[in-house]
């Protein structure tokens, strides 16, 4: 793969967040679930576990202050969330050995990791009004599911594709 | 870890927060322009979203169309019921409109503070965490928006523009707890209660209608619309139902929990309002600059 192909297909996962939560937003209502698509940051995580932790560092600061700038009002929330998200990750990453299952659990905890930085950030600014009892069984849960699915779907082609950027990136 | 926290780490660590404090600070204030990277940011994304919604809601309207048509029969029946008073009320409408005219053609008034010009949107995105409700739409400046002005949905108000790049705007809901994000409202009745929308109460799935007098009496049902005061919004503007009253903490005002009248989570096409006349604070500052 290209180095220049990267950004560009986190991009599309962070694009289609938004058009996917337009569009089946009316369906998950009537359930009374809040299922928040993090396709960006899942993405960063396997790049900061299976590239290197610089890479997943700079893409969570762009990719969080691109998500500040179009999808909230205030800046800095997720430029710090994601950023710091992508590096803790990558540290616990270096002590395990990577695969599926161990790559689903990551992603999942770095979700559960975001969630939490900008559910506490938003409560202290005043955005968000949710109790933490509601956050956790209708919020936090589905988005745990969502997530980790995706995670699964993208494993085996999106790993093989930073295996061989990591590659090329060894040999200039 | 052995060096999970060595002293540059955590020097960065310090510096990043304080950053992070003076970011969220600098964007708490509300601005009324966008900077230009920001617009230039905001367009291209709007492109993106626009190739993208199309596909997306065709899949969520197959979905749609199964749930509905278990209920299409009941529907049919509630409908025709609906019918006849429909004809009733209608005569009465025509009849109300005429009389309306000739009255304002005896004062000679022509212009309103209820007139305003439509523009029509369609929505192209939805902020991906709940925590902000903010949806786009793909007219912007070019098409003659600005900052302020009124959303509706077919079924009433639904919020108020915030920012505006060139080709595409964003819209904050009624249902966003933003402190900035207030606005006088009046319940409909015999005497006009006056109250002000305070965001919202995710539990109740309801809009907050605070401040109102605690001797003023509400019914359950009763309609909710905008006052119009405040020079921002037109008047009469459908926002939602009483669902339940309460009296406040300290006891000096009654709060009222609405059920919005739009459904705030099925948003597709929405219209856009701007007042016609122009509101008299509007132009006084204009002189005043001058």
């Amino acid at each position: 793969m290209k180095k220049i192909l990267l950004p560009f297909l986190i991009y599309l996962g962070f694009i289609s967040e938004s058009s996917l939560v337009q569009a089946f937003l009316p369906h998950q209502n009537s359930m009374e679930w809040q299922i928040i698509p993090h396709f960006s940051m899942v993405m960063i995580l396997f790049v900061a576990m299976y590239l290197n932790t610089t890479y997943g560092l700079i893409y969570g600061l762009g990719f969080g202050l691109l998500t500040d700038l179009l999808y909230t009002d205030i800046i800095g929330v997720y430029l710090f969330s994601m950023a710091a998200t992508a590096y803790v990750t990558s540290i616990f990453s270096r002590y395990l050995f990577g695969n599926l299952i161990v790559t689903l659990l990551l992603s999942i905890v770095g979700v559960t990791i975001l969630e939490f930085f900008v559910y506490g950030l938003n409560s202290l600014i005043g955005i968000s009004n949710q109790m933490i009892d509601l956050f956790l069984y209708k919020r936090l849960v589905p988005t745990l599911i969502i997530n980790g699915l995706f995670a699964i779907l993208i494993y085996y082609p999106f790993v093989k594709q930073l295996n061989q950027l990591k590659d090329t990136l060894k040999e200039n | 870890m052995p060096h999970f926290f060595s002293n540059k780490r955590l020097i960065i660590l310090l510096v990043s927060i304080i950053i992070l404090v003076a970011l969220i600070g600098f964007s708490m204030k509300k601005r009324e322009s966008l900077t230009l990277p920001e617009q230039f940011l905001k367009d291209s994304a709007g492109l993106t979203q626009t190739i993208f919604y199309k596909p997306a809601n065709t899949i969520a309207g197959f979905f749609e169309n199964l749930a509905e048509m278990k209920q299409l029969y009941k529907e049919n029946q509630m409908l025709k019921a609906r019918l006849d008073e429909y004809a009733k009320l209608y005569v009465q409408f025509e009849e109300v409109k005429k009389t309306n005219e000739t009255l304002k053609a005896q004062l000679d008034k022509k212009e309103d503070l209820t007139d305003f010009k439509v523009r029509e949107a369609t929505v192209i995105g939805r902020s991906p965490d709940q925590w902000n409700q903010f949806i786009y739409i793909n007219k912007g400046e070019k098409d003659g928006i600005k900052p302020k002005m009124a959303v509706i949905s077919p079924q009433g108000f639904i919020g108020k523009v915030t920012n505006v790049s060139l080709f595409q705007s964003t819209v904050q809901l009624i249902s966003d707890n933003d402190r900035a994000n207030r606005f006088s409202a009046i319940v409909q009745g015999e005497k006009n209660i006056f109250g002000t929308i305070e965001g919202y109460d995710p539990k109740r799935q309801a809009l907050l209608f605070k401040k109102i007098e605690v001797d003023a009496k509400i019914k359950k049902g009763q309609k909710v619309i905008t006052s119009g005061l405040g020079d921002v919004f037109p008047p009469n503007l459908l926002i939602g139902e009483v669902i339940e009253i309460e009296p406040d903490e300290v006891g000096l005002t009654q709060t009222a929990y609405l059920k919005p009248s739009a459904n705030l989570y099925d948003l597709n096409h929405v219209m856009v309002l701007e007042r016609e006349m122009p509101a008299v604070n509007e132009s006084l500052k204009e002189k005043e600059e001058e």
